[in-house]
């Protein structure tokens, strides 16, 4: 019960403050680079955060010009204590939990039942605002010792998000890596009361639908399941999305009934259909070899329910290859 | 056996079943990244080559003339007067048949090839993966007895198989029955090579027609021709008009007095014409680029021409216009939803973006005003109006290769409409 308490202040330290400090716990010391990823703001309102940061002391580089901006004026005093910064964030852990529960009497996700089950068309992901891009992070083959560059931006007018970057195949000098050359885009896990891990439920619609406009290149859409039970970090499920290039929006509709299994980047021979109820995020990949500047911007992500489509699973098994599943 | 032996033996037992479990086992690849790439690939023909250079690095007391680094490479370097095309790299290929009938070291040749294949322009002609196949002598690395089949019968060889067949699914050859019969009669028909032929041939059909936007293999290099084919491809009406308004002019080695004028292709619909023809001659019209299109590996880039958008009091109502033979006795238009119900609702509920109509797209040699403002002049002669509404150019800076989110210029920007005799007077809006 107390390791957990220290552990659960532990992360709590680490959101309220995005320099992670060894010296506050030890035992997080592994989980840093993880959450210094994930974590792009400070969530808490910039007052107390601002003065919490200043009387840690712990100032980084790229935090320089927030706490410039956060001049406070000599007679308010930052009357911000970290306990309190703490409670607060339990509180609204708390709070977050209530809802849940109370939205479970309700409905799913706290609609009544009646709506959810007869919606046939639902937005998933839109690009308004700032904070619709910190449901994304961005990844390229810089992880791996590559030349791509990726970026993430809201586009004209805040109207959508615009992701954008240079692409290069000159595969890192690590002796081992032959070929590279790749830029996701990955949504980030849904997070319940306590970072719970959330899934989505989209077991009623069978076609994904995308308004992009790209520059003509092929992207990868994948779609990974929810890691509650199975260890599934590296399966995942794909198609491909074909953009026209263009001044006009294209409308991308996928059936789900087309995407693929693949493990570790190599499609499986025995091939099952993706299963919606547990869907955990979906990410789209550049990776078709062409050394360039590219951009793809969306306007919103939805799934619906295309009632001419009765396909169940686009591919099947075949015998030679799996002569066990034939027997 | 000594122990230098037995561990030299056990190291290659190792490098086997890791090379071979890595990569084989695991399927046709689809992705680029290079999660599972075997060691044994590439332990093979690095360490030959670390070898080498160990050996040739300290001086030899004989004159020696200087070694390839890596072995066979002479073969490939013996044409320096002609070109790399399909005869020479075929020819060195059978240079390497004639050394030995045994064909000794046939493995770090055929990577050696593999490597080469993109200089020679041949890494897309089955034939030519179909010979390097060939190299392999047929019928001794089948497996023959229980045993051979149940360990990996000549790991190192069905490795440097599994990378043929590698290299020709990234560069999308459809292997046929010839690569089938020479991977039978070289690995028999248990083998990994096999396996990954089986799934090339099932995978390549379902994924070869799934683009709705095809492009073909092999563009034509002439800019017009290119140009009209991007237009088409960007534009989604198939009533549209493609329009060449200036051809380049020859490159001569004389030197002509003017500079080579550049190509101007455009394109224009019906639609978009009658959009032009009813658009306010008090608002600007923008031309806005350049934009780059993507078609397979080629870049081209585009120009658009376009409107802001209206204010939402100045927007047309789509109510319904009473036309000429207007009767009180029968339904002129008839409005009936014929497919969907009462509870069907398949609309997203949210405000999709809009923008300005666009009135024309352009494909221009050169990104500057003067070649636009040639178009805008060609557009003229199919949209008179055209005459009397001021055209304002935002053009990017010569690399605009992204789509510039303009967020400074949201406002609709000044025109100065001096008109003067017949030519239209033109502002450049320029943007870093």
């Amino acid at each position: 019960m107390a390791l957990f308490h220290k552990v659960l202040r532990g992360t709590y330290i680490l959101r309220k403050c995005s320099k992670p400090t060894s010296a506050l716990h030890p035992f997080l010391g592994i989980r840093f680079a993880d959450y210094s990823s994930s974590l792009q703001k400070p969530v808490a309102s910039p007052g107390k955060a601002s003065s919490q940061r200043k009387t840690e002391g712990g100032l980084q580089g790229h935090h320089q010009k927030e706490v410039a901006l956060d001049i406070t004026s000599p007679e308010e005093k930052p009357d911000v204590s970290f306990d309190k910064a703490i409670r607060d964030e339990v509180m609204d852990h708390f709070r977050r939990l209530k809802d849940e529960i109370v939205n479970h009497w309700k409905g799913p996700e706290g609609r009544p039942l009646q709506e959810a089950l007869l919606e046939q068309a639902k937005v998933v992901w839109h690009f308004r605002g700032k904070e619709d891009l910190d449901k994304w992070r961005v990844t390229s083959d810089k992880t791996i010792g590559g030349r791509s560059e990726v970026f993430l931006k809201m586009g004209k007018n805040n109207q959508s998000a615009l992701l954008y970057g240079t692409l290069s195949s000159e595969a890192p000098q690590d002796g081992e890596s032959a070929r590279s050359g790749y830029c996701a885009m990955i949504s980030r896990i849904p997070r319940g009361a306590f970072e719970r891990k959330l899934s989505y439920d989209w077991s009623q619609f069978n076609t994904l639908y995308l308004r992009v406009r790209g520059d003509g290149r092929p992207w990868m859409v994948n779609i990974k399941e929810d890691t509650d039970f199975l260890q599934r970090t590296n399966q995942m499920y794909s198609y491909f999305m074909f953009t026209r290039g263009g001044p006009y929006w294209q409308e991308v509709k996928i059936p789900f009934s087309k995407f693929f299994f693949s493990n570790r980047g190599r499609i499986r021979d025995v091939q099952h259909e993706l299963l919606l109820d547990k869907i955990s995020s979906i990410g789209f990949t550049l990776a078709d070899k062409v050394d360039g500047p590219f951009f793809l911007e969306i306007d919103f992500i939805g799934v619906f329910t295309d009632p001419a489509h009765t396909e169940e699973f686009a591919y099947e098994n075949s015998p030679e290859l799996n002569p066990r599943l034939f027997k | 056996m000594s122990w230098v032996q037995a561990t030299l033996l056990a190291r290659g037992l190792c490098r086997a079943w890791g090379g071979i479990c890595g990569a084989a086992l695991t399927g046709t690849s689809i992705s680029r990244v290079p999660h599972q790439l075997p060691q044994g690939l590439h332990c093979s023909a690095a360490a030959h080559s670390s070898e080498q250079s160990l050996v040739s690095s300290p001086p030899e007391p004989r004159q020696r003339p200087t070694k390839a680094l890596v072995p066979y490479e002479d073969l490939f370097g013996q044409a320096p007067s002609g070109e790399r095309d399909k005869a020479s790299f075929l020819q060195a290929v059978q240079k390497f048949g004639e050394h030995s009938v045994r064909k000794r070291g046939h493995v770090d040749f055929i990577y050696l090839a593999l490597r080469k294949m993109r200089e020679y322009g041949v890494e897309r002609d089955l034939a030519v993966y179909n010979q390097l196949l060939d190299i392999f002598p047929k019928e001794v690395f089948r497996p023959r007895n229980i045993i051979q089949r149940i360990f990996v019968h000549y790991p190192r060889q069905q490795e440097c198989g599994i990378a043929v067949l590698e290299q020709m699914e990234s560069h999308g050859v459809m292997p046929n029955k010839e690569t089938e019969f020479l991977l039978i009669q070289i690995f028999g028909r248990k083998s990994y090579p096999m396996l990954k032929l089986l799934r090339l041939k099932l995978w390549f059909p379902r994924f070869m027609n799934i683009n709705p936007f095809p492009v073909p293999r092999d563009l034509s290099q002439d800019p017009v021709e290119l140009a009209t084919f991007g237009l088409r491809h960007m534009e989604p009406d198939l009533s549209a008009r493609v329009t060449v308004y200036q051809v380049p002019s020859p490159k001569d080695s004389t030197g002509a007095a003017d500079p080579p004028q550049p190509h101007i292709v455009g394109i224009q619909s019906p639609d978009q014409q009658a959009a032009l023809a009813r658009h306010n001659p008090a608002r600007p019209i923008f031309v806005e680029g350049p934009f780059s299109l993507w078609l397979r590996n080629k870049c081209v880039y585009y120009h658009i021409l376009r409107a802001d958008l209206l204010p939402p009091e100045e927007r047309v109502r789509w109510g319904w216009h009473h036309p000429e033979g207007w009767n009180l006795y029968y339904p002129m238009q008839l409005d009936l939803e014929y497919s969907r119900s009462a509870w069907d609702d398949y609309e997203f509920d949210i405000n999709e973006v809009e923008e300005g109509p666009v009135f024309a797209m352009c494909m221009a040699g050169a990104h500057d005003q003067a070649t636009l403002a040639k178009w805008i002049q060609g557009l003229q002669k199919t949209n008179p109006t055209l005459a009397q509404i001021p055209v304002v150019f935002r053009l990017t800076g010569a690399t605009g290769e992204l789509h510039t989110s303009s967020a400074g210029l949201e406002e609709p920007l000044p025109p100065e409409d001096r008109e003067e005799d017949d030519s239209l007077q033109r502002q450049q809006q320029g943007q870093s």
